[in-house]
């Protein structure tokens, strides 16, 4: 089986958004620190990539990375997946519930509806539209960075994931790695993600470009809709000739050994 | 012509920590294996990357809390925050219908020196907590020039 590699992406939307630029807003982390990558959580990290060996000599298989990209400041990763669906379709239907006591209490001239109806708008929240092209799985539905509804301009939303859309430059125009997007039963990812195989015999380091899609909110005649906004950042690989070695026992495959 | 005035900025000040619980297990330690971040760059926070984070904040500002783990197949938790309690008092919330945690808390007065908390995660199934106590909240540049 191949070694797999992850690289987290993790972005600062806001602030991102702010100066229209990615640049000092990514910080990049993988899982091979132990072999050597450096610059762990900065926007500098370099991914070691070791050999085609294990260290018993044996030829391993190429070598996989993924990535990950998230959020800074948003809901964290680690809530349900289908988490802001979920939140959309409860604080729907608490106000639905609630229009039933609004009519009932319709009749009553000390109860003013106009105020009971505008609450449960705000209850409710707003919806943004989608733009065409966007690629996020932005929700229609607004919410705010604790899972609440956002009901008006001005109130801090909680950004859609970032989206990897593409990964150029010299990695992948020299022949070392070959990426693409791949469909996944997996649901951390939302059933996309990105990988790339690499050719590990030729040692060097090699810049690579991640083009990444971030949502903007954007409010026209007090109507939100999601607006894709596309930036690129750099990251590199180092490939080096040293063996691979299992993270447990620090050789190759073969028999386990005995403490 | 429009008018300038904007609502209000409502956006919480979002501590984030990046952590390594695999690595923190392995090796005992939390340095080098917890990234800590905030999402107030733009007002001059400073020591991202690392486990001396300075958060830049004002009187009255909300901060929120919370944890993404490098490994999501290891428990990590913020277990408790300890703060001095005249500056604010962190609270432990969950994202409604989860129980996934984040910690709050609204900075109550102004921030003149830099006031150092504790932060204190559970890893694993160990029972005793991680902690740091390097991270800071400070105040403006300038201390009493009030930026408005």
């Amino acid at each position: 089986m191949a070694q797999q590699q992850g690289i987290i992406v993790l972005v600062d939307i806001a602030n991102a958004l702010r100066s229209r630029t990615l640049t000092g807003n990514v910080y990049l982390f993988d899982n091979m620190k132990f072999l050597g990558s450096t610059g762990q959580g900065t926007p500098d990290l370099v991914t070691i990539c070791p050999g085609t060996y294990w260290s018993d000599g044996s030829q391993a298989t190429e070598q996989v990375l993924n990535w990950l990209p998230a959020s800074l400041g948003s809901i964290p990763p680690t809530v349900p997946r289908s988490y802001h669906a979920d939140r959309a379709q409860a604080t729907d239907q608490e106000a639905l519930e609630e229009i039933a006591g609004v009519a009932d209490r319709a009749g009553d001239p000390s109860v003013d509806t106009a105020a009971e109806l505008e609450g449960l708008r705000r209850r409710v929240g707003a919806r943004a539209r989608r733009q065409r092209g966007g690629r996020a799985p932005a929700a229609p539905k607004v919410l705010d960075v604790t899972g609440n509804v956002v009901t008006g301009e001005g109130q801090a939303y909680n950004h859609p994931n970032p989206v990897i859309t593409d990964i150029t430059g010299p990695a992948v125009e020299e022949k070392i790695m070959y990426p693409a997007q791949y469909g996944s039963p997996d649901m951390v990812s939302d059933g996309w993600y990105w990988a790339a195989s690499v050719d590990t015999s030729r040692p060097g380091t090699y810049r690579y470009t991640m083009h990444i899609q971030l949502h903007e909110l954007v409010w026209r005649n007090g109507e939100p809709a999601w607006e894709p906004v596309d930036y690129t950042c750099d990251s590199a690989i180092k490939v080096i000739s040293d063996p691979k070695r299992n993270a447990f026992t620090g050789a190759g495959l073969g028999v386990l050994p005995i403490p | 012509m429009p008018s300038k005035a904007k609502p209000p900025e409502s956006r919480p000040v979002t501590i984030t920590a990046v952590i390594d619980p695999v690595a923190a297990l392995a090796s005992g330690a939390l340095e080098g294996n917890l990234f800590l971040y905030d999402t107030n760059k733009a007002e001059g926070s400073a020591g991202f990357g690392g486990t001396d984070l300075r958060t830049r904040v004002r009187s009255g500002d909300r901060i929120i809390w919370n944890v993404v783990v490098l490994e999501c197949e290891t428990y990590a938790a913020l277990d408790e925050i300890v703060i001095d309690e005249k500056v604010c008092t962190p609270e432990r919330k969950v994202y409604p219908n989860t129980d996934i945690a984040y910690w709050t808390a609204t900075v109550k007065r102004h921030v003149t020196e830099p006031v150092p908390y504790r932060l204190k995660f559970r890893l694993g199934t160990v029972t005793e907590p991680y902690a740091v106590s390097s991270p800071a909240l400070v105040g403006q540049a300038g201390a009493g020039k009030e930026q408005r």
